[in-house]
């Protein structure tokens, strides 16, 4: 049992290292690093789709998590910023579902 | 912008993908909140994820114990997801254009033939230590991690310009990398500095960091240094240079990375300045790091409070260190002066007697008596931050 136990753990360590030195490949004069695949993580309730669906086209989820709690005015600046700034092809009756999420769940509950 | 060499993130792959990781909810709730994830990243150590797309990532405090930065420990700072993640040195290029006499074309090798110079040099982000301001301001969140020290090696950029002949009449030198937006309607990422600071003598394309070349993702073969200046300017994986006979007015220069048009760069906490200009000068700043924050230290015996001050290239003068909340101050002891764009260790011989918490406090000057201000000041994009840090630790 035990050496069925080290057996995983250095397999594992071995795996981790090879998975690691794959992240960095140079080919002659090119070099190419690929990184790690991405996880979205939101808090789960109403609007949370359309959150995962619009926000995350152009960025992951801890622009949103990192925040300070905001004010629904705030967050509500904070879509429409996304929207008039950055070109978020995101519809109005969307906007306001996001925004409404956003404050309910990362919001001060002003 | 788009450049042949060069592959990027397949992101809309990316985030469907996301998308349906966030619809089947398959992470714990206890993952929610303000907890920090520790990840490793090619070429990088384990680092604070602060956003993984585009990718940012924090250096943990106990790295500037060194005077040098380890280039696996310096922070990862990008604006638009499609990053440069290949580069074929053969076809890798830095191009110079625009109100010049003549273009250029410069390979990695044309570029080491320039005179080589180095010095040692702050890297800090304009936004490092937002997550401190009150009232609180949105934004990348950072910690005190996004900041390094290292010695950057390359061309000057005043010899690549010159090679180039800049003609009379130019405002305005841009600096553009092959990152490309995930939409159309997102501004690429793309800086400019007035043509009399990029003729400056100190202004290097670094091909060296810390004796090797970049890693990939702090700008991999070549990236602009402007040291004593905020790492907004500092374009990473640099491609396209042009000079302009006008003033560029880039989304990132405007209204981006903009601070208040006051001599302190504030406003009153939550108000709006009237006018802004483009943020430049990093201010002088120092940071305890030994005894860490929240630690603990034994009554009656030696300690050493140790850590590091810089300015904005004036170097630092003095520190001084108080460790009774700010009532007594005495002089630190300065460690080996690497030149005015550094940072510089202090250390300062302690040997508490009474138990309890105490707020060790470092207060650092520069050579043009610039200095710290004791509480934070504020402004709407969580920028400068400097104030001497309240560092508390517990004797017992």
């Amino acid at each position: 049992m035990k050496r069925a136990v080290l057996f995983f753990v250095v397999a594992s360590i071995v795996v981790a290292c090879f998975a690691y030195a794959q992240s960095v490949v140079t080919t002659g004069t090119t070099k190419t690093i690929t990184l790690p695949p991405e996880k979205v993580n939101l808090k789960p309730g109403q609007g949370m789709d359309k959150a995962a669906t619009y926000c995350i086209i152009c960025h992951s989820s801890e622009y949103i998590t990192m925040q300070p709690k905001g004010t629904k005015a705030q967050w509500t600046a904070s879509v429409n910023k996304m929207i008039k700034v950055f070109g978020a092809p995101i519809k109005e009756d969307d906007a306001k579902v996001i925004a409404d999420y956003l404050a309910a769940n990362y919001g001060t509950g002003k | 912008m788009k450049n042949e060499g060069f592959t990027r993130r397949d992101f809309l792959k990316a985030a469907g993908a996301a998308t349906v990781a966030a619809a089947v909810g398959g992470v714990p709730a206890k993952l929610f909140g303000q907890q920090q994830r520790l990840a490793r990243y090619p070429e990088k150590t384990e680092l604070i994820v602060l956003t993984q797309r585009p990718v940012q990532l924090e250096t943990p405090l106990s790295y500037f114990k060194e005077l040098i930065t380890p280039n696996e420990a310096v922070f990862v700072r990008f604006h638009i997801p499609n990053i440069a993640t290949s580069v074929d040195l053969n076809k890798w290029r830095l191009k110079v254009k625009g109100n010049t006499e003549r273009d250029l074309s410069l390979s990695l090798d044309d570029l080491k033939k320039f005179e080589k110079v180095q010095y040692t040099a702050v890297i800090q982000c304009s936004g490092n230590s937002r997550s401190f301001f009150e009232p609180r301001v949105f934004g990348g969140q950072w910690g005190h991690g996004a900041m390094a020290n290292c010695t950057w090696g390359g061309a000057r950029l005043k010899d690549i310009l010159n090679k180039a002949g800049v003609k009379p009449g130019s405002v305005d030198c841009v600096f553009d990398s092959p990152d490309t937006p995930p939409l159309a309607s997102v501004p690429d990422f793309v800086k400019s500095l007035p043509i009399d600071k990029a003729m400056e003598e100190d202004i290097i394309v670094a091909y060296e960091m810390n004796g090797t070349p970049p890693p990939m993702l702090n700008g991999f073969p070549a990236r602009l240094i402007v040291p004593g200046w905020y790492a907004t300017y500092w374009v990473k994986t640099l491609t396209d240079i042009t000079v302009l006979n006008k003033p560029f007015e880039g989304f990132w220069m405007k209204p981006a990375y903009r601070i208040p048009n006051t001599p302190c760069g504030c406003v009153p906490p939550g108000t709006a300045p009237k006018s802004t200009i483009p943020i430049h000068r990093m201010t002088t700043r120092s940071l305890i790091i030994e005894p860490a924050l929240k630690s603990s230290v034994k009554i009656n015996r030696p300690v050493e409070i140790k850590g590091i001050a810089f300015s904005g290239g004036y170097g630092i003068k003095d520190v001084i260190v108080s460790t009774d909340g700010g009532t007594s101050w005495r002089q630190a002891k300065l460690g080996r002066d690497l030149g005015k764009y550094s940072w510089i260790q202090f250390s300062f011989p302690w040997r508490p007697t009474k138990r309890g918490k105490y707020t060790l406090m470092a207060k650092a000057t520069n050579s043009m008596g610039e200095s710290q201000p004791f509480e934070g000041l504020w402004n709407p994009s969580g920028y400068l931050w400097n104030p001497v840090e309240k560092h508390e630790v517990v004797v017992s």
